[in-house]
């Protein structure tokens, strides 16, 4: 008898162990499918064109929607929906011609209607609307009509050079309201479905209006609980497309099975400084925190030195619109930073605390060290790690911590990227005011002449250097893996996914 | 029959009670953690205006309290509310995230009872000898092993090693059972093996106290085999111990799945979960928290009513 038993148990342990080795024969993508998958950390959540501002979304809703005009992946501005555009003398009047021969996903032809429409209600101008610009950028615009040509006549309340960038705002159906749960654009991708937590579907759009795109029937954006779960995943096979990576996890991928692309992401990394709290309010104080900073070590600790090297607010990837003069300013000297600690009456230094966004492993890597190179001075930098949700309520929103790490905005406009500094500015979490700054940022839009508008950038960001108004590190570089069995990929240096031109390899 | 139904009664106010609790503790961890659901989904690039209208739209803009009361409202009418992130039904998305977390704690149970019992059998036969030694010092081991750490090392033998499996690949029943089955595998023994242990050492020391009782050598005596005894007493004697065992086990388990799921990037209940968390979702959060106390308390509840149907005793204390 006891012998039945010790082999039922015998069994039973072996075939459980047995099932549990053969645990999911789980099938791999096929090679052949025209699919792709694309791996994202960020939940989606907002599909609406025109209320999306989270990055994650917008990146995803490129493929889906089209405005007027649409960045390319060298940051070039091109017509899409508008075959061009005629901005009055004063800048107060832009007016687009409306391509010819655009369906949406639901069949319908785009016309003009379709144009003022989707701007009216992104402006907020609808009669339905209380007047709240759901794109709050495009506040100016007063009107939105349809010229006797047949045009899109844009009025704006006050001339603004600034707001060609906002016309890439997605246009709908004219009438249409349910966006949020039946996305309907005109972009080479149809969307299909979203599961939370699991994924978004796009597919093909088979009546894009750019003939012979896109290529792939279909591609998922999976959601991956973190880096280094995608990463198991793009190992395996069941990512082909993984953005947002780190140099240390990219050193762990088979070369065999990975291209790795980067490119400048356009964002820029600071090390903010609260102006309205002491002893940070001391311009002394905040110039000696930058001397005492290491940017190249930073780099090399945190990207693995890939990164572009920051002097001020705005990364050189703007062209033209960035200072090169101001190259160099804060170089580490940690001579000058001491002296000028002393001469604020610091010589001992102090202690102060830093809050960073846990979910962000850069920048809690760049605080720590930070802390390890603001020693040399005598700051003793406490780090105080919170999520992502407290972090925008008690520093972005509620401004009250002394300094944090974060990275900026990733935009064309480079009003967009200095906007914050004005002292009424939402976005001026740093509390910096300067009279000089506000008065030079409400002339900008007014400028029509580019040359004179970039000298008038020059000078806003000269001021915030001189002003040493926080410390500026580095422009993070974007790292994508992409399967070898898929080609045409492109890094942009914004947040965008652009699956359009990508294909299967050899095809 | 009087004091039956009094002690079900009291065990169901119990019931009601915890859960009661349950839910204002929830309450009041959201209104301490700082946070704004609206400001989370448009991130730091949104102005004032943009999040203050969706504010609007999830009705956040109403006081905390009265959020609480609808939200309770709605629990004692079985509609525990809309979701702020996904805008979507809460019991639609626990719904979605059932298949993974029920089906993998319901294979981890599985494997703790067909493993453990037949061991703790055969362990108990013989005390001391051998083969109970090694189980006992196995059992030990694997007992301080925490799921999640089991996780990953099962994660790079079958995954990395002898590439077994793709991690992460969930396959969802209504596709392919098998598959299902499959990719829950894995996750399930990270969670069932300190529980396996658990169970074995619980239930060979019960069987043995059973054993060495009286009534044991007395049916020896009486001529009765060494499984009759087993079967007919020691077994079900073992039982109303059992019972209580298994039950705690299972709560355990369905804690432990929602830890697993993350390392194995499966989408249960506990990624929404955490989730929700992160996006400060209160409806979300207070329907999946108040699920997860309902089943456990229920368990509880059953497990009592079960225990005390087994041995009237339990009732009297």
């Amino acid at each position: 008898m006891h012998r039945f038993i010790t082999k039922a148990v015998v069994t039973a342990s072996a075939l459980c162990l047995a099932i549990t080795g053969l645990a999911g024969c789980t099938k791999k993508p096929d090679e052949a499918n025209n699919n792709a998958v694309v791996g994202i950390t960020q939940e989606p959540g907002i599909f609406d064109p025109h209320t999306v501002v989270a990055a994650g979304d917008k990146e995803i809703l490129f493929n889906v929607y089209e405005g007027l005009f649409k960045y390319d992946y060298e940051g070039n501005l091109n017509p899409c929906l508008a075959t061009d555009v005629e901005i009055s003398a004063d800048a107060s009047v832009y007016t687009f011609t409306i391509r010819e021969g655009v369906k949406f996903h639901d069949g319908s032809d785009l016309d003009a209607g379709d144009v003022v429409y989707s701007l009216k209600r992104a402006a907020g101008l609808l009669d339905t609307q209380d007047g709240t610009a759901l794109v709050s950028e495009l506040d100016p615009v007063k009107d939105v009509t349809i010229a006797a040509d047949g045009r899109v006549e844009v009025t704006l309340e006050s001339p603004s050079t600034e707001l060609m960038c906002y016309f890439t705002t997605g246009i709908i159906p004219e009438g249409y309201d349910n966006c949020q749960a039946a996305p309907v654009g005109t972009g080479p991708f149809k969307f299909e479905s979203y599961t939370p937590g699991q994924s978004v579907i796009l597919v093909k759009n088979e009546n894009y209006w750019q003939k012979g795109l896109p290529y792939l029937d279909k591609v998922t954006f999976k959601v991956c609980a973190d880096m280094d779960a995608g990463l198991t995943e793009l190992a395996a096979g069941s990512i082909d497309i993984f953005p947002y990576l780190t140099p240390d996890r990219v050193s762990q991928l088979d070369s065999a099975k990975f291209n790795v692309l980067s490119n400048g992401s356009n964002m820029v990394q600071v090390f903010a400084l609260n102006n309205a709290v002491e002893p940070l309010n001391d311009l002394r104080v905040r110039q000696a925190i930058n001397y005492a900073v290491n940017r190249k070590d930073i780099i090399s600790v945190t990207m693995d030195g890939t990164s572009v090297e920051l002097a001020t607010a705005m990364s050189p990837a703007m062209g033209s619109y960035y200072d090169t003069s101001l190259d160099g300013t804060f170089d580490q000297d940690l001579e000058k930073a001491k002296s000028l600690m002393a001469e604020a009456g610091y010589e001992n230094g102090f202690d102060i605390t830093c809050t960073v966004p846990s979910n962000y492993l850069i920048h809690v890597n760049t605080a720590v060290e930070l802390a390890s190179e603001l020693k040399a001075i005598g700051i003793n930098l406490e780090i105080k790690q919170v999520d992502w949700g407290t972090w925008l309520e008690e520093v972005y929103k509620g401004r009250q911590y002394e300094t944090t790490v974060i990275a900026l905005t990733s935009s064309y406009a480079p009003y967009d990227v200095l906007e914050r500094y004005q002292s009424t500015s939402d976005g001026n979490f740093i509390n910096y005011s300067n009279s000089e700054v506000d008065k030079l940022m409400a002339q900008i839009p007014l400028t029509a002449d580019d040359a004179e508008r970039t000298a008038l950038y020059h000078q806003v960001l000269g001021l915030l250097t001189a002003d040493a108004c926080s410390v500026y590190l580095q422009d993070p570089t974007t790292i994508t893996a992409v399967s070898t069995r898929l080609e045409g990929y492109h890094v942009y240096p914004m947040y965008v996914q652009d699956m359009s031109q990508v294909k299967l390899a050899g095809n | 029959m009087k004091s039956k139904a009094r002690y079900f009664i009291g065990k169901f106010i119990e019931l009601i009670l915890t859960l009661f609790v349950v839910s204002l503790l929830v309450f009041a961890a959201f209104s301490i953690i700082p946070g704004d659901a609206a400001r989370i989904m448009l991130g730091p690039n949104a102005s004032e205006a943009q999040v203050n209208l969706l504010r609007a739209q999830m009705g956040l803009d109403k006081p905390l309290i009265a959020r609480y009361g609808s939200w309770l409202l709605g629990i004692i009418t079985f509609n525990p509310g809309t979701s702020y992130a996904f805008n979507m039904s809460v019991s639609e998305l626990i719904g979605q995230r059932l298949p993974v977390t029920v089906g993998m704690s319901a294979i981890a149970m599985l494997m703790v009872i067909v493993i453990s019992y037949p061991l703790a059998v055969v362990s108990a036969r013989k005390p001391g000898r051998l083969g109970d030694q090694i189980c006992s010092v196995i059992g030990h081991i694997l007992f301080a092993i925490p799921p999640y750490a089991a996780s990953l090392l099962l994660i790079l033998l079958a995954g990395s090693v002898f590439s077994l499996i793709t991690v992460g690949n969930y396959v969802s029943p209504s596709d392919d059972f098998i598959g299902y089955v499959g990719c829950l595998l894995l996750p399930s023994f990270a969670i069932a093996l300190p529980k396996i242990a658990m169970s074995f050492k619980f239930l060979r020391s019960s069987i043995i106290e059973q054993r060495t009782s009286d009534y044991v050598r007395t049916s020896k005596s009486h001529g009765l085999s060494d499984l009759k005894i087993l079967v007919r007493h020691v077994l079900p004697n073992s039982n109303v111990s059992s019972i209580t065992i298994i039950s705690i086990i299972l709560s355990d388990i369905l804690g432990g799945s929602l830890i697993v799921e993350q390392v194995f990037n499966l989408p249960g209940l506990g990624r929404l979960l955490l989730m929700a968390i992160d996006r400060r979702d209160f409806p979300l959060l207070s329907g999946i928290v108040f699920y997860l106390a309902f089943i456990t308390v229920i368990l509880y509840f059953l497990s009592d009513i079960a225990a005390s149907l087994a041995d009237p005793r339990i009732r009297l204390k």
